[in-house]
């Protein structure tokens, strides 16, 4: 490192310094070099380890080190750095306080990412789904709650959902492909590395390695977080193949929801719907029990770790209500969910949920150029 | 009160005996003012007393100890109490009452340290001055030149159905296994607080691996292993195995600077371990050192030390604090990581021994003198009649615990004026 750095000339961006502080890594300047950090962590390469330059990077505000970075991939944030830190500068945190900053240096356009990243946009980023779904509603003619057996057809017609969500899915999808090229770029330009051998062979020896979490169950001091989050991983999969399967059944097959609860459709979606409350409900408790060793976390993650329980919460209690013929509070619930889904779904590009982009990229680069094999 | 102290000396209670303790005394009582010693363990020196060298000379330490005993062996005005401890203070300035327990030595002032209680006594314990490297008997003398020259005998460590040997072998009636601890009431106008330090428990260093991975010790036990009072007679071998150590690691910062155990920095580490290089240097020409460090602090005049040690080609000094410490597979040796900073790669280095450069811990982080005040990580607060001197105040080298112990004389004699 300092080879590379000897002879030239430093030009620290003191408000990228802020910045992290801001995001997150308010202990930052805490750090005094001790090295600890690098040697317990487990899921560093040996040569040119982190985080400690990273730590250096970020007190120094050298940007284009730590935004051009696959190494803060790399990072799962165990918190091993954190808990054996002699100075409690939380490595962890500030790591994961750049990565959310990358997020928002490579997600377009700049000024979403900016809106998710700020809690006082909450509300207008909220304001987008109430306002297009209501206008759906009352576009239908719905004033009140609809009588009769509960349909969430009723006041949200399939056609209405396929639009909306699927716009948000090619938005979400395409502004990914814009970050995902720009972020490769310039970890090119940052690593001054040259990517090669088979891309389709590293990408998918990144995917088995998120199928089993290898490298996430390094970890010791918070080991139990790659189970909840395998868990979280796995019903989002879950759920996923519900969806599609819905699709199949409507278009291909022309059956109208609600399906039988013995549905084999259904029956996926429900085991997914539970495993995703349980599998996020331990990822709270987690990041509560390991708060003092590990961080508290920051808006960025909350924010996520929240849309993701509610949608969790509101799907299944959408069901329960519909199940138990509420009709007063079922509506109402599963409005919310919608609400919720196109927030998970149209602001992933900016959103902690863009992380399994970036890391994936960022793995599959340093697969591509040596760095982690 | 001023009238009072007109017509007799100030008094002054000095709590411990080491090197700043001692120092005080001496020093307090050339200017005329009665002086109490009072010592925890059996015999004087303390700390000190268990290092092989010390700086600035790297002299061994009966040099300026031996000095000390004898100015209090001379002067009438100092008293002393050895295996005894502070239980209260009330009052204020110029007017203190404090009460100390003795703790029985079971031993008498006939003793002539002939070594035949040792010799008959058949129960044996842990060896505490020399970190549990060895052994002694239950009747035992602290150390060779172990002021005052009185054999001890652990209470805790004696087996009640010896049949009283030492006492029977004991020619001068020395053995006295009746003595009972006794409480005693002092009136002193001030008091000097020296009650030092202890080395930082390497129990707690949990990456460090002491007690579980073979061969790595702390710097205090080093001191013991060059000594030639030590458990291997000043030969530095390896614990496991007694193999000569060839090829030693020094990890700075064991435990120092870190808000996880000692936050500060001990200021004496560094050098400690420049010193233990030479040590090995000197002992085993074909070793090599190498010491892993944050920083290495080498305050003032002592920099020159840092350049000797560093001309030497078998010594390396590498950047980066050692986080893990592991038993290399099949032998004793032991595995040190760290990261080179220099070179920005993680390394793992071979050693047959690793010393862990353990900082100071005041006394006052577990045992507290009740009645005096202590700052959030033990070290002594000094206020007026009772000033802290040495390192029960803040961590520092020998050579200025004396001048600190020089200071704190001036300030107990101020008290005992009534100003």
């Amino acid at each position: 490192m300092p080879e590379q750095i000897a002879g030239q000339i430093i030009k620290p961006d003191l408000n990228f310094v802020k910045d992290i502080i801001a995001s997150g890594g308010e202990s930052l300047k805490k750090c005094y070099q001790c090295s600890t950090c690098t040697v317990v962590c487990d899921v560093t390469p040996g040569e040119t380890p982190f985080p400690r330059k990273e730590m250096l990077y970020a007190q120094w505000g050298l940007k284009e080190r730590l935004l051009n970075n696959p190494d803060v991939w790399l990072c799962h944030q165990c918190s091993d750095c954190t808990a054996h830190c002699p100075r409690g500068a939380k490595p962890g945190e500030v790591l994961g306080a750049v990565r959310k900053m990358t997020i928002r240096e490579y997600s377009a356009p700049r000024f979403l990412a900016h809106m998710v990243a700020d809690s006082k946009y909450l509300l207008l980023l909220m304001a987008l789904p109430v306002l297009l779904l209501l206008g759906v509603i009352v576009g239908r003619g719905v004033t009140g709650i609809p009588d009769g057996e509960i349909v969430y057809t009723k006041i949200m017609p399939v056609p209405a959902i396929d639009v909306i969500f699927t716009a948000a899915a090619v938005f979400a999808v395409l502004s990914f492909l814009f970050g995902i090229r720009k972020y490769w770029a310039a970890m090119k330009v940052g690593t001054k590395a040259a990517p090669r051998g088979s891309l389709a062979e590293d990408v998918v020896a990144v995917i088995t390695e998120f199928l089993t979490h290898r490298r996430f169950r390094k970890c010791s001091v918070t080991q139990e977080r790659s189970t909840s989050h395998l868990l979280v991983f796995y019903a989002f999969a879950g759920l996923a193949l519900t969806t599609t399967w819905a699709i199949v059944y409507l278009y291909g097959f022309h059956r109208e929801s609600p399906y039988p609860q013995y549905d084999p459709m259904k029956l996926v979606g429900n085991v997914s719907a539970l495993a995703l409350l349980f599998g996020i409900s331990l990822v709270v408790v987690n990041r509560l029990k390991n708060a003092e060793k590990a961080g508290k976390g920051s808006y960025f993650d909350w924010l996520f770790l929240s849309v993701i329980f509610i949608i969790a919460v509101t799907g299944l209690f959408s069901e329960l209500l519909r199940l138990g013929n509420i009709a007063v509070l079922a509506y109402p619930v599963y409005f919310i969910h919608l609400v919720f889904v196109f927030f998970l779904f149209a602001y992933a590009p900016f959103s902690k949920m863009a992380h399994m982009v970036y890391r994936t990229t960022a793995l599959v680069f340093a697969r591509q150029t040596g760095r982690d094999r | 009160m001023s009238e009072q102290s007109s017509r007799r000396p100030h008094r002054i209670l000095v709590i411990g005996g080491g090197f700043s303790g001692l120092t005080t005394a001496v020093d307090a009582a050339e200017t005329g003012a009665e002086v109490i010693v009072i010592e925890r363990n059996p015999y004087l020196g303390g700390r000190v007393a268990q290092l092989n060298k010390y700086f600035p000379k790297l002299c061994p330490p009966l040099c300026g100890l031996e000095l000390n005993f004898k100015r209090i062996r001379t002067n009438p005005l100092v008293t002393l109490h050895t295996m005894a401890e502070v239980e209260t203070i009330t009052g204020g300035p110029g007017d203190y009452t404090v009460t100390v327990k003795l703790h029985p030595r079971y031993v008498n002032d006939n003793c002539t340290a002939c070594n035949a209680c040792a010799e008959a006594c058949p129960a044996e314990r842990p060896n505490d001055f020399n970190f549990g490297m060895d052994r002694t008997k239950a009747a035992y003398l602290p150390f060779n030149q172990a002021f005052p020259q009185k054999y001890v005998i652990d209470g805790a460590s004696c087996a009640a159905d010896c049949g009283k040997a030492c006492r029977e072998a004991c020619r001068y009636g020395a053995v006295d296994l009746e003595m009972k601890a006794e409480t005693r009431e002092l009136r002193v106008d001030s008091l000097v607080v020296a009650t030092g330090w202890d080395p930082y428990d390497p129990n707690r260093l949990d990456l460090l691996g002491f007690g579980k991975v073979k061969n790595v010790i702390t710097n205090m036990m080093m001191e013991r292993l060059a000594s030639p009072t030590g458990p291997t007679a000043g030969k530095i071998l390896r614990p496991s195995d007694g193999k000569p150590v060839e090829n030693i690691v020094f990890v700075q910062c064991a435990g120092s600077r870190d808000e996880n155990h000692l936050p500060y920095c001990s200021s004496i580490c560094c050098l400690a371990s420049l010193k233990q290089v030479t040590y090995i240097r000197e002992q085993n020409p074909g070793s090599k050192a190498r010491i892993f460090y944050i920083d290495i602090r080498t305050p003032g005049k002592y920099e020159k030390f840092y350049g000797k040690v560093k001309e030497d080609p078998n010594v390396s000094f590498t950047k980066g604090k050692v986080a893990r410490i592991v038993q290399a597979e099949g032998s004793d040796d032991v595995i040190v990581e760290a990261e080179d900073m220099l070179t920005g790669a993680k390394v793992k280095v071979q050693a047959d021994m690793v010393v862990l450069a353990t900082g100071m811990e005041p006394t006052g982080a577990s045992r507290k003198v009740s009645g005096v005040g202590y700052n959030g990580d033990g070290f002594v607060l000094s206020v007026q009649g009772v000033s802290a001197a040495g390192c029960s105040k803040n961590p520092m080298d020998v050579a200025r615990s004396a001048q600190d112990a020089t200071s704190a004389v001036l300030k107990a004699i101020k008290t005992g004026q009534g100003r």
